[in-house]
């Protein structure tokens, strides 16, 4: 635009010059008039006083000897020139000799004129013109000796028809003028035009910008939109498929338990311990696959981050190697945030593994902490994919592990939170550490990104939801040994049949009366027929027409003061595990024993 | 400016009617003859200008234009008024009056007005002198001088003697010939 203005200032000066142009031609062509006009009334003044200068040298004798006959010829004669309007000659006392005139009129207003020489003699020779006429006198001598005088009145052309005449030189100017003027305007209109022009394209090539940089944040939009629904799809189908393999899980994991007490041959007891640590892995591995479709039964509590991360320290840096230092920079007065405070650590742990393996050679660690709010209009920088800023307006803990580390590849980058998608080698990962950080993040109402140069270094970021709740201070307490069951009624309910009975019998081991039940409406009707139970342990999602949780809230109504234990491998267990303890699938029956057994004195510990 | 020719006829009885009806006008007549000699003493000294001297007919010392009345003058102190104040050329004019022509005398303009033979001798004196001879309407040939004044229609004009003039060596300005009623040239006229 300054160009486009330094341009049509350009155009300006140039009309201005124009402008300029068409005022000195006028000027001139006025001056050009003038002169002509001067030189022409000039000439004819040098015209009239040559003839008055012939006149009076040739009616020298004539006057002196007063032959009026002869210079009234002389005078006539004059006559002949047209331009000769009167002509008069006087005697040396100024009277009047003898007089022409062309006209009646003119004599009379001559003979006025020229009653007494307008000059004296002595003066030789003078002109006066008028409008219209040009009077001369001129004296009359003969050898020196003043005669008289003689006057001539010539008429000069009028001034109308002068002034036709200067009509062409006027006419020409005039065109000149206009062409000038036409010119400058054309040039100032272009000008205009063009600096319009150049403002269009300029405003265009803005637009085309804004379009391109819409389109390119569409396209990152889409992408992100198409990555979230195939995390989402996977996170389904391995859903679906862990809860299906958990069960499975649990049935051998009875089986073993029972093949163990029912044939004391001690050459197979190394064989069931094999096949447990496999059931166990498998559990481990399913417990990963629902983190990532997040469905897995997360306890949820307000937890103190920085305490969290600095009660970890320990832990931390027995994952990590001595060759690479860990930091951590944690904003003082960090915001709490409603966790799982499991998930949480194993989160931090499976990041921390992940960045020790992508550093080789040794490097840094570094684990940074700080509040942040998110607007809802604007998608800051560092927190992903635009599409989720709407989404996740709000206040937000942010957490980030950053390492000096090998750096992730876009293809990598793009995956790298897909299940069973690992860089490593055979027998060193599982694939799952980054999926389960995706889908705890994601199922505590937060999200998790990736950035990543390749060479220097990868940066992984939980945004997690800040709570508004105080944390209880202290970590996880220490599971207390398992104790018998001491023949209490336990009721339990668990719609899978092989789950059902082998599950049964476990607890049966731990020294409990088992009762089952196949379905809640089952169990409440035994609730409700009065049979005595000292415990209730229920599964919550079911078939039928009331759920675990269903069940186990009637069961407080009816009975407040028996214990309840629920157990779930889906997220729906979530809920209920705000109002009830909750044991997740798959769990091992020391596991089972041990929450039985702090249920049991639950009631006791409260009341003391 | 055309010049136009002028063509004079010699009309000598026109003249001796004209000299007579003077001669006998009486008192009243007297006025208009003192008017008469007013107009020729003007013309006079006007014919000056109209005349070249050759350059030894004037004198280093006086350097006057000298106007000589030889015999009887009939201009009376007219002349000195006409001629007072005016110069020729740078010279002032002198006016001489003789009873009889004094041939040492220096003259330009000679006017004769005594009798026609005392003109005659005195013409044939000055001939061959620079001298312009001027008479007063005389009608004899052989005492005409250079210009001879005459009074046409009432009109004091002249008659010119070109030869006379070329034999005295002045020589008389065209535009005077124009005027003159009569101009007499070698061999025309018998002298």
């Amino acid at each position: 635009m300054t160009r486009a203005s330094g341009t049509s200032g350009i155009w300006r000066q140039a009309s201005a010059v124009a402008l300029g142009i068409a005022v000195a031609l006028l000027i001139a062509g006025v001056a050009i008039a003038a002169y002509n006009e001067r030189a022409y009334t000039m000439q004819r003044a040098d015209e009239a006083s040559v003839q008055a200068r012939i006149l009076a040298a040739a009616v020298t004798a004539a006057l002196a000897f007063e032959d009026r006959e002869a210079a009234q010829e002389y005078v006539n004669a004059l006559g002949a020139n047209p331009e000769v309007e009167a002509a008069s000659v006087f005697d040396a006392a100024g009277l009047p000799f003898v007089t022409y005139a062309r006209t009646a009129v003119l004599a009379v207003s001559s003979a006025d004129g020229f009653a007494g020489p307008a000059v004296s003699p002595a003066d030789g020779f003078a002109a006066s013109p008028a409008d219209g006429f040009i009077d001369v006198t001129a004296p009359v001598v003969q050898g020196g000796i003043v005669l008289g005088s003689v006057h001539l009145r010539s008429v000069t052309e009028p001034f109308a028809a002068r002034l036709e005449r200067y009509g062409g030189i006027a006419l020409l100017v005039t065109m000149g003028v206009l062409v000038v003027v036409v010119l400058g305007a054309a040039h100032a209109a272009l000008s205009r035009a063009n600096a319009e022009l150049r403002q269009q394209a300029s405003a265009l090539a803005e637009a085309y910008q804004k379009l391109k940089a819409e389109t390119e944040e569409r396209e990152r939009a889409e992408e992100a939109l198409r990555q979230s629904q195939k995390m989402e799809a996977i996170g389904q189908l391995s859903g679906g498929v862990a809860h299906d393999f958990n069960n499975l899980l649990q049935a051998m994991s009875g089986c073993l338990r029972l093949i163990e007490r029912k044939a004391a041959v001690p050459e197979i007891r190394p064989l069931i311990e094999a096949g447990r640590q496999a059931v166990d892995r498998g559990a481990k591995l399913t417990q990963q696959l629902m983190a990532f479709a997040r469905r897995q039964a997360l306890r949820p509590e307000p937890v103190d981050v920085e305490g969290r991360l600095r009660g970890m320290s320990e832990l931390l840096a027995r994952a990590l190697r001595a060759d690479i230092e860990l930091r951590m920079e944690l904003e003082r007065g960090l915001w709490p945030i409603e966790v799982d405070p499991t998930q949480f650590e194993l989160a931090v742990l499976n990041l921390a593994v992940n960045a020790r393996d992508a550093m080789p050679d040794g490097g840094r660690l570094l684990v940074e902490g700080r509040n942040l709010t998110l607007s809802s209009d604007l998608g800051p920088q560092g927190l992903g994919p635009q599409g989720l800023a709407q989404e996740l307006a709000g206040d937000y803990v942010r957490l980030s592990l950053t390492d000096t580390g090998q750096g992730m590849s876009a293809e990598v980058l793009a995956r790298a939170f897909e299940p069973f998608f690992t860089t490593k080698g055979v027998g060193q990962g599982t694939g799952l550490g980054l999926s389960q950080v995706y889908g705890f993040a994601r199922q505590s109402g937060g999200t998790a990104h990736i950035d990543s140069t390749p060479g220097q270094g990868t940066s992984i970021v939980l945004m997690l939801p800040r709570c508004l709740a105080t944390p209880a201070p202290g970590g996880p307490e220490p599971a207390s040994a398992a104790g018998p069951g001491g023949g209490r009624r336990l009721l339990f309910v668990e719609d899978d049949p092989v789950v059902g009975a082998m599950m049964a019998s476990a607890i049966e081991d731990l020294g409990y009366v088992v009762t089952r039940a196949v379905s809640a409406d089952e169990a409440l009707a035994l609730v409700e027929r009065g049979e005595e139970f000292d415990l209730l342990f229920t599964d919550v999602v079911m078939p039928g027409t009331a759920s675990g949780l269903d069940l186990a809230r009637e069961v407080r109504r009816l009975r407040p003061a028996m214990p309840i234990l629920l157990t779930s491998g889906y997220n729906e267990g979530a809920q209920a595990g705000k109002e009830f303890p909750l044991l997740p699938k798959p769990y091992r029956v020391e596991t089972l024993a041990d929450a039985l057994a702090n249920l049991a004195e639950g009631p006791r510990v409260v009341s003391s | 400016m055309p010049r136009l020719p002028r063509h004079r006829h010699f009309r000598a009885a026109a003249l001796a009617l004209a000299v007579i009806a003077s001669a006998f006008a009486g008192p009243a007549a007297a006025s208009e003859q003192s008017l008469e000699y007013a107009v020729k003493a003007t013309y006079l000294y006007k014919l000056a200008p109209f005349v070249e001297w050759p350059a030894h007919a004037h004198d280093p010392q006086t350097g006057t234009i000298d106007l000589c009345v030889v015999g009887e003058d009939p201009f009376g102190d007219t002349l000195d008024r006409a001629v007072a104040g005016q110069q020729l050329g740078g010279r002032p004019f002198a006016v001489r009056r003789m009873r009889v022509l004094d041939p040492r005398a220096r003259c330009h303009v000679m006017f004769l007005g005594g009798s026609a033979a005392q003109t005659a001798d005195a013409l044939r004196m000055a001939r061959g002198m620079p001298v312009l001879t001027v008479t007063d309407a005389v009608a004899d040939p052989a005492a005409m001088g250079i210009v001879n004044f005459v009074v046409v229609d009432g009109r004091v004009r002249f008659e010119i003697d070109a030869a006379a003039a070329a034999q005295n060596g002045i020589a008389i300005s065209s535009k005077l010939l124009d005027l003159a009623v009569a101009v007499h040239r070698g061999g025309e006229t018998p002298r």
